[in-house]
């Protein structure tokens, strides 16, 4: 898994490109932290390149969600595919991000 | 701008610009002893400001009436505080917060709501003279209204202290709106009041159980919530998987509710007790044979309104209206819908009730 942030004006977009499983999530924790340093503005979570998420997964998603809400972000999960969805939906995440 | 100032009034600006760093530390001061009161209390405030008077301001008052102050310590006004609440009733709340922290001159203090006389109407704010041990000087606090200060700054914008006399036709439509701003304020403490007292009720009728009788709304909802209706579901979600349950605002469900066409939390507490059993074994066939081992607290409110539109004949119009509701209108929420309508028909509970 990899992950490509880029900030440009209010918003960060964070480009995940792999599958996000248990362990690859150790070292998600570290790239996603330029992110967690300054949660403002609008925060992109782009997962057009993420063909799985686990548990680890969606606790890095959340940790993002609770640090943008602390600053007053916004966190937009984008272009997930439908296994993902279903993966949010079984463990009502659905509801808890915006998804584009 | 060049003032013509005599010696005394420069020696009273000369002791202005020695102290002035002193004043800006203690106005700091004055202004966070509010805050740290402010949230100590719980008062919600429209706004909290502090200013140290510039050189120029106190120029321009020493030049008009420097011969009424004998030091820098008659001036009353070089540190200004201004507190702005929502509610007239908060002003008096302020004061009081204001008489316990500081030491008050009511000599010089004056309660300019009281100084009008009863047909007439204008400008309304509570100023106090004020000191406090570790400082020579005093200061003053402004209290008013978030509607008093909109009419007091208009009224300063437009004219007073211009010089130019005021026309009194106009005077007289600014004093108008004064009436009506107090009428304003006043009907907004009533509101306040009465909305208190709704909420009382409603926390006596979710307390008492009474919940037929308790309307479907923000208030009686956030009351509901506070006794956690859904934990004893999500807890048993949870235990399928061992997993965490992620505390969550369940909040957006209220919407939810009303779109199946809930009346009162009775109906709610209904949909708990009727349709638990299903909502497990929904969640029980989605994550079962899955590694998931955390859910959101909204899980539980959630697989009660999927198998509440589906055993009411919802289909999928129902849920991607849900799903619309919960994540707003998305292509793929009809996909879910299917998808989740394709696993029910698995479930012991459309079994049932087609028996």
């Amino acid at each position: 898994m990899e992950v490509f942030i880029e900030k440009e004006n209010n918003v960060t977009t964070a480009r995940f490109v792999g599958r996000l499983d248990t362990p690859a999530s150790q070292e998600v924790s570290q790239s996603i932290e330029p992110i967690l340093n300054d949660p403002t503005g609008t925060i992109v979570l782009d997962c057009k390149e993420m063909s799985y998420i686990s548990s680890s997964g969606l606790r890095i998603f959340l940790t993002i969600r609770k640090a943008a809400a602390a600053k007053g972000g916004n966190v937009i999960v984008k272009d997930i595919n439908n296994d993902i969805r279903q993966v949010f939906m079984m463990t009502g995440f659905l509801n808890l991000f915006e998804i584009q | 701008m060049k003032r013509l100032l005599d010696q005394h009034a420069e020696q009273i600006l000369q002791e202005y610009r020695d102290n002035l760093p002193e004043f800006e530390k203690q106005a700091h001061e004055i202004y966070q002893i509010f805050q740290e009161t402010f949230e100590r209390i719980g008062l919600i405030v429209a706004g909290l400001e502090y200013r140290v008077k510039k050189e120029d301001s106190l120029a321009g008052k020493l030049e008009l009436k420097g011969a009424k102050y004998k030091s820098l310590a008659d001036i009353t006004d070089i540190i200004g505080v201004r507190v702005i609440t929502y509610y007239s009733e908060d002003v008096d709340k302020v004061a009081s917060a204001v008489d316990r922290l500081f030491v008050i001159d009511w000599e010089n203090s004056v309660d300019k709501r009281k100084l009008l006389e009863i047909d007439t109407f204008g400008y309304m704010s509570l100023h106090y003279i004020c000191s406090k041990k570790d400082f020579p000087f005093r200061f003053e606090v402004q209290m008013r209204t978030i509607l008093q200060h909109a009419w007091a700054n208009m009224n300063h914008d437009t004219g007073y202290k211009s010089g130019v006399e005021i026309p009194k036709h106009y005077m007289r439509s600014m004093n108008r709106l004064a009436g009506m701003l107090e009428l304003i304020d006043e009907e907004f403490s009533h509101i306040r009041v009465e909305l208190a007292d709704y909420r009382r009720r409603v926390q006596a009728l979710v307390a008492s159980g009474n919940l037929d009788d308790a309307p479907l709304d923000g208030e009686t909802y956030r009351s509901y919530l506070n006794l956690n209706p859904f934990r004893r579901l999500n807890k048993t979600i949870a235990a399928i998987n061992q997993a965490e349950i992620q505390e969550v605002s369940l909040l957006p469900y209220l919407e939810v509710f009303k779109n199946l066409g809930f009346v009162t939390l009775g109906d709610i507490d209904r949909l708990i007790k009727n349709y638990s059993e299903a909502a497990f074994q929904l969640s029980s066939y989605q994550i079962s044979l899955t590694d998931l081992d955390i859910i959101s607290s909204s899980l539980g409110p959630q697989n009660l309104c999927i198998v509440y539109i589906i055993m009411n004949g919802g289909g999928t119009a129902g849920l991607r209206k849900l799903f619309d509701t919960l994540n707003g209108p998305n292509e793929s929420n009809e996909m879910m819908a299917q998808y989740i309508l394709d696993q029910a028909s698995e479930l012991p509970f459309m079994n049932e009730k087609k028996k």
